[in-house]
């Protein structure tokens, strides 16, 4: 599935954190951002509850 | 001479039936022999290897062996800093520094007694690999040198499966201990979040970050995490708790354990090679026939482990390289900066909303294996692919098996399960509830000794092998 973010708002992206790449590398990099794009909205899913909300210091043993 | 295994070198050290110099002898010549072509050296410190051996023998002479580890040779994935040795992440950024301190763990080895036979090859910075652009050439696989290692500890894999050293150390951010030690044929453990400290090791991502050890055995795993683990107040996530006695259980069989089986991920969310699904099988059989519980458990999709981990993972590292990435993005190998460069792009809610579901992905995990001891699934899809034919954007495209535990902190351990397309090793990975790594160990040693397959080691030079 294409990208939903226009190569050029990537592009606007890249640039605004300071990244000096050619036009060619942001062409590759924007080849694979279609696997990037899912990877982000399913981490973005709704109807997250309270329980999901961050303590201040990730401890595996009470999880 | 056969490269013993750590336990077996101990045993007979103990019994001044091995000098710790002839032993350091036997694996600097192999070295020699075989990394030339094998590139899981990055730089072989013969002298100091020589000089730790020497202090190991007059302490076995005089009967003041300092433990299981005294005398033993290793050598320190290239991440990990060593005090007056050049610590390089495999990278020209780094090709010229030298730390003044070793990793809290590189000095709780030494303590040990070990023999350090120098630093290993690792993807650059323990994130990008296979690279050919680098200073030093990737790591091949000693079964055949083709193939792929995986990553990002690539150089031990590489050195512990050709009988290089006896073990060494690794670290796993999304598998990078655990992926080299199924493709190579090894142990590797991925301890609990916290229980080996990270102080002194260049970091990847803070949050995900560990640090372990890998040998050819799950036993000789024990043995040296039992050295490397413990609270450090250097490192903000070291757990300040007693280091248990990770050997107590080995021995014992699987009798008691309940085992999950996570087939959703191995057999749905990515179906693995026949020789995987063989392995995976082998190890149930075994386990099941000494009297373990096995049932199926069902924990979250891959794939939502995966998006959680990219992210988590991708954001946190661009944010330490954030300066040279704007700076000297040329300097990095094309994998590594590519990689990365999506950490640039991210929102700072995608972070949030990556750590937030984190959490629900814990809960989650923790909940589908609350009757159960121990997780068993994959830790690769399949044999090593060859090093020339790994795709770019391969773990974007396909999720992988570790990630569950590095979002979740638990350990887990690989172990050779098989044998598969011409010849190639394949393994299982065995997970467990934090801080049960004696438990982990007890499955995978119990299997290890009735699978039998720790006498076949990879075909090296003629001279060597006979």
């Amino acid at each position: 599935m294409p990208a939903k973010l226009p190569q050029a708002d990537f592009e606007v992206l890249i640039r605004r954190a300071g990244l000096r790449l050619t036009e060619a590398q942001i062409a590759e990099l924007y080849t694979a951002w279609e696997h990037v794009e899912p990877m982000l909205e399913r981490v973005r899913a709704p109807g997250r509850g309270r329980e999901a909300e961050l303590a201040l210091v990730f401890r595996p043993e009470v999880v | 001479m056969r490269t013993p295994t750590i336990a077996e070198a101990a045993k007979l050290i103990a019994a001044r039936k091995l000098s710790p110099l002839e032993l350091a002898k036997h694996a600097l010549a192999r070295i020699e022999a075989e990394d030339g072509t094998l590139n899981s050296f990055i730089l072989v410190t013969r002298e100091r290897a020589m000089a730790d051996a020497e202090a190991a023998e007059q302490r076995m002479m005089r009967g003041e062996r300092r433990g299981m580890l005294d005398g033993i040779p290793i050598a320190h994935k290239d991440i990990y800093g060593t005090a007056g040795i050049a610590t390089t992440g495999h990278s020209k950024l780094l090709k010229d520094w030298v730390p003044a301190e070793n990793a809290t763990t590189v000095q709780k080895l030494a303590d040990a007694g070990t023999v350090m036979l120098g630093k290993l090859a690792t993807h650059e910075f323990a994130f990008g690999g296979p690279s050919f652009d680098l200073p030093w050439p990737p790591a091949r696989n000693p079964w055949d040198r083709n193939h792929f290692t995986s990553g990002s500890s690539s150089g031990t894999g590489a050195a512990v499966a050709a009988g290089l050293i006896l073990g060494g150390t690794g670290s796993d951010t999304g598998g990078s201990i655990r992926g080299p030690a199924s493709l190579c044929g090894i142990a590797g453990i991925k301890p609990t979040y916290g229980l080996c400290s990270r102080y002194g090791i260049l970091p990847l991502a803070n949050s995900l970050d560990h640090a372990g050890p890998m040998a050819w055995t799950a036993e000789d795993c024990a043995l040296l995490l039992q050295a490397m683990a413990g609270h450090d107040p250097k490192d903000p996530a070291s757990a300040d708790r007693p280091v248990p006695d990770f050997a107590a259980e080995l021995g014992r069989d699987a009798k008691g354990l309940r085992i999950g089986v996570a087939r959703n991920w191995h057999e749905d969310d990515r179906p693995v090679a026949p020789a995987v699904q063989a392995g995976i099988d082998r190890a149930l059989d075994i386990w099941r026939a000494q009297g373990a519980e096995i049932r199926e458990v069902k924990p979250p999709s891959l794939r939502d482990y995966q998006a959680a981990l990219f992210v988590i993972l991708t954001a946190e590292a661009f944010s330490l390289h954030e300066p040279w990435m704007q700076e000297r993005f040329a300097d990095y190998g094309e994998l590594l900066r590519d990689r990365m460069a999506f950490g640039a792009v991210f929102a700072a809610t995608d972070y949030v909303q990556a750590l937030r579901f984190r959490r629900e992905l814990c809960a989650a995990t923790a909940a589908e294996a609350a009757e159960v001891d121990l997780l068993v699934t994959a830790a690769a899809a399949a044999e090593a692919p060859r090093i020339d034919l790994v795709p770019k954007w391969e773990s974007l495209v396909r999720p992988g098996f570790t990630a569950p535990f590095n979002i979740t902190g638990w350990p887990a351990i690989v172990v050779c399960a098989g044998f598969g397309e011409n010849g190639l090793p394949v393994g299982v990975q065995i997970a467990a509830k934090p801080f049960q790594e004696a438990t982990l160990f007890r499955a995978a040693h119990a299997f290890e000794r009735e699978a039998g397959l720790r006498d076949r080691r990879p075909t090296l030079t003629a001279a060597l092998a006979a």
